[in-house]
């Protein structure tokens, strides 16, 4: 019974969302303000019923009713409380549930935070914000239902249960992350299609979407971040970012998002760029929208792709009909979008600003020429080629480093024009810091990325401190207060702009992890109890090789003792080789899966994996690689997450 | 020349050069494992192509020998369609690897032997094929 009313309430929400959709239209051409009103109700309404289908089928997963073929093939009765929730978005048609159920959330608190504001604009974001929601209803209603029930002429006593890679606390919050960020985008882009068709493109629009873009900017980092975590710590390749397609299907609208968040500033300050950001937030909403497109579609191999289903073909006409409508209207607009101010000098924060877009956009640009490539050969020469890592490496390494340059070129210049007696006063100290850190390096023996990276890594730092330390000196000498005072006050003065510096803090910390990648070391070997290997100047020592039943699988445990070079013991790694469906009589059907075991600090991490076992001779067969500065990845994410906190936490006023 | 100008030319300049950069490293790789052809099992053994390639298959059943000496030396059977092909591998394999899964391996072709450096297994068919073919356990069949 449950099940059905589940169906039934899409039903009912892709139902309502026909008629708000027709009521708003209507009111946006005869005015009537009780039309306005009842769509908004008939959006929430809307809301209300995916929320309903949400949470039922929620509650059938905790339930365990295994006559809905979701529940049956994600969950099963020994899946943990936790992972039977995050069986929700495990699978294809639940994750498409789950996407429309925070598309609703975000549609509902739009809507309830706009009922006195933005009325001008509100009809067309309810309405673009609706359509997108009924393109999820559709595939939830029509293609993929997620309360499909188990076939009738058997019953399921157990599901299949929940992937063990799956089982894994980050990988309950990855997704909700993501997606956070990826539906985000959604409401920039409702407000900028509302701007477009009411004509009105002045940074109004900007204005009431900044705090989202920034929120939807934060979500999709994080998610990003969480995301190359789980494949650092589960997967067992000892690498947290692969330039897989579905990897680079997120990155690609974070990029044109970053470009985004740094550009409305402009349009809010100066009122340039109009044109600029309208595409961009378009670009990043279609990123979102084809993102998924590639994650479900199986047009590309990756180990995040669902099989291929026919759900590639409705994604794209629906991409297709986002960038043929949005770029008409832009067309439509044109004369509209013309910013009234012009760029005035290169030596600008305006010009900086637009050159770090740029090379966003080209980034961006090379990302997705990397991940289409081989769809665009195969098409073209017949040939079908894989691109592997090295590839998106030699483009997008030069790329970066011209962006951490920016990073701290663009905060030293000033609005309009810097003069040239500013320009070697501001960047005097930057420089001698990034030069003097490159000589080290150099006479040290490093050479090559490693040394630019480094340099740039310490110029950014370097204009960073240089302006915290000018804002706090200029608070002292002006209101004679402690250090401590000075530079909470100033921050709090303009949240947005030092919160910002933390953020490119933390992005000069993430760069200083990506370098550490050069120096990567690993090896292969097997032992017994007692034997020795030696990797990276550490030895490791087998010291005891044990079994263990537990709940849900088989374990063999190593005890693995790590001294360095000296002799001075530094840890015990314990990686496990499990075997998940033990208890399942048919041998193919049990799931062996490598646990591993990680010892981090900042300088490096010694990372374990139990490949294989012999059990009959006792012998271990060990994977070690010692990954040089990635804790600095995880700690600039940190910080990076930190400053945009303090960018985005409301005045008191 | 108005600033405008200059910032439109200094665009279209960025413009091409990222275009001649991009297409520069497409043409020439600086590594081989950027670029991989994919090739069918029939091509590479008819065609005799050396350069590294990359192949998908299912492993034959019963065809995985693992070295007594090293654990982590390999051979196995790639079948894809009648088509079969030895293949070796000497790294860490896999949890998914064993008979009858699709795999994907890297490598290069010599003397009628395919040395793999990479293996990668498929292995999305049992989360999302059919229910009673595909699940772990547990179902109990109607007598109708």
């Amino acid at each position: 019974m449950t099940p059905i009313a589940g169906g039934v309430a899409l039903n009912l929400a892709f139902g309502f969302s026909i008629l708000t959709v027709f009521t708003l239209f209507l009111h946006t051409r005869n005015g009537d303000q009780r039309l306005f009103l009842t769509g908004q109700r008939l959006a929430l309404g809307i809301s209300f019923f995916v929320f309903l289908a949400t949470f039922i089928l929620t509650f059938q997963l905790i339930q365990s009713n295994f006559d809905i073929d979701y529940v049956a093939r994600y969950t099963s009765l020994e899946t943990p409380f936790i992972y039977k929730i995050s069986a929700l978005w495990a699978g294809q048609s639940g994750s498409l549930l789950f996407w429309l159920f925070i598309l609703s959330v975000y549609t509902t608190i739009v809507i309830l935070q706009n009922q006195r504001k933005h009325n001008s604009l509100m009809p067309w974001v309810i309405i673009t914000l609706v359509i997108v929601q009924m393109f999820f209803l559709i595939l939830t209603n029509y293609v993929t239902n997620p309360f499909k029930p188990t076939e009738a002429d058997f019953i399921v006593t157990n599901g299949n249960g929940l992937n063990p890679l799956l089982q894994n606390v980050t990988m309950a919050i990855h997704p909700p992350t993501l997606y956070l960020g990826f539906v985000g985008f959604s409401v920039p882009f409702g407000f900028a299609i509302s701007a477009l068709i009411n004509g009105d493109t002045s940074p109004l629009w900007i204005q009431s979407i900044r705090r989202w873009a920034l929120v939807a900017w934060l979500f999709l980092s994080m998610g990003i971040i969480l995301g190359g975590w789980w494949a650092y710590r589960e997967l067992g390749w000892g690498g947290y970012w692969a330039w897989d397609p579905v990897e680079n299907a997120s990155f690609m609208p974070w990029l044109t998002a970053t470009a985004f968040i740094h550009s409305i500033i402009i349009q809010e300050k100066k009122d340039m760029l109009r044109l600029w950001n309208m595409s961009l937030i378009i670009m990043t909403f279609t990123l979102c929208i084809f993102g998924t497109f590639l994650t479900r579609s199986g047009v590309m191999s990756s180990v995040h792709s669902f099989t291929a289903s026919s759900l590639g073909p409705i994604f794209l006409t629906f991409v297709f009909l986002i960038i043929v409508v949005s770029f008409g209207m832009m067309y439509f607009r044109r004369n509209e979008l013309k910013s009234p101010r012009k760029m005035e000098s290169f030596t600008s924060r305006e010009s900086g600003f637009l050159f770090n877009n740029m090379v966003f956009v080209v980034l961006c640009f090379s990302v997705f020429w990397g991940t289409l490539f081989p769809v665009i050969s195969e098409a073209v020469r017949g040939t079908k080629i894989t691109v592997g890592p090295p590839f998106f490496n030699q483009i997008n390494i030069p790329i970066g480093l011209i962006l951490l340059a920016l990073t701290g070129i663009g905060p030293l210049l000033a609005w309009r024009k810097t003069g040239r007696k500013n320009l070697i006063r501001n960047f005097t100290f930057p420089i001698l810091t990034g030069l003097s850190t490159a000589t080290i390096l150099l006479f040290i023996g490093f050479r090559g990325y490693v040394v630019i990276s480094f340099s740039l890594g310490a110029f950014v730092t370097a204009t960073i401190g240089t302006e915290f330390a000018r804002g706090i000196h200029a608070r002292r000498k002006k209101f004679d207060e402690s250090i401590i005072k000075a530079l909470i006050r100033m921050v709090s003065k303009n949240r947005s702009r030092y919160g910002g510096y933390v953020v490119h803090l933390g992005i000069v910390f993430m760069f200083v992890g990506f370098t550490g990648h050069a120096f990567d070391d690993e090896k292969e070997f097997s032992l017994t109890v007692g034997e020795t290997d030696h990797v990276a100047g550490y030895t490791f020592e087998l010291l005891q090789l044990s079994e263990a039943e537990r709940a849900n699988h088989y374990a063999w445990i190593s005890d693995l003792r790590v001294t360095n070079q000296e002799g001075t013991f530094v840890t015990n790694l314990h990686p496990e080789k499990r075997i998940y469906f033990h208890n399942n009589p048919d041998p193919n059907r049990r799931q062996p899966h490598s646990e591993l075991d990680i010892y981090t600090t900042m300088n490096q991490d010694i990372y374990s994996i139990f490949s294989g076992v012999d059990s009959e001779n006792g012998v271990a067969f060990i994977k070690i690689m010692v990954n040089p500065l990635v804790r600095w990845v995880w700690v600039g994410g940190f910080i990076l997450v930190f400053g945009t906190i303090v960018a985005l936490w409301p005045r008191k006023d | 020349m108005n600033s405008n100008k200059k910032f439109f030319l200094m665009i279209i300049g960025i413009i091409s050069m990222v275009i001649f950069w991009i297409s520069w490293v497409s043409m020439n790789p600086a590594d081989e494992k950027a670029m991989t052809t994919f090739v069918s099992v029939d091509e590479l053994i008819n065609d005799n192509i050396n350069h590294r390639t990359k192949l998908g298959g299912l492993v034959k059943d019963g065809s995985i020998a693992i070295s007594k000496t090293n654990y982590l030396d390999c051979t196995f059977v790639l079948k894809e369609g009648n088509t079969e092909l030895d293949v070796k591998y000497g790294r860490t394999r896999p949890d998914l690897f064993k008979d009858g899964v699709e795999v994907i391996v890297t490598g290069q072709y010599l003397n009628g032997v395919f040395y793999a450096d990479e293996l990668q297994t498929k292995c999305a068919s049992r989360y999302e094929g059919d229910l009673r073919n595909e699940s772990s356990y547990n179902l109990n069949e109607i007598d109708s």
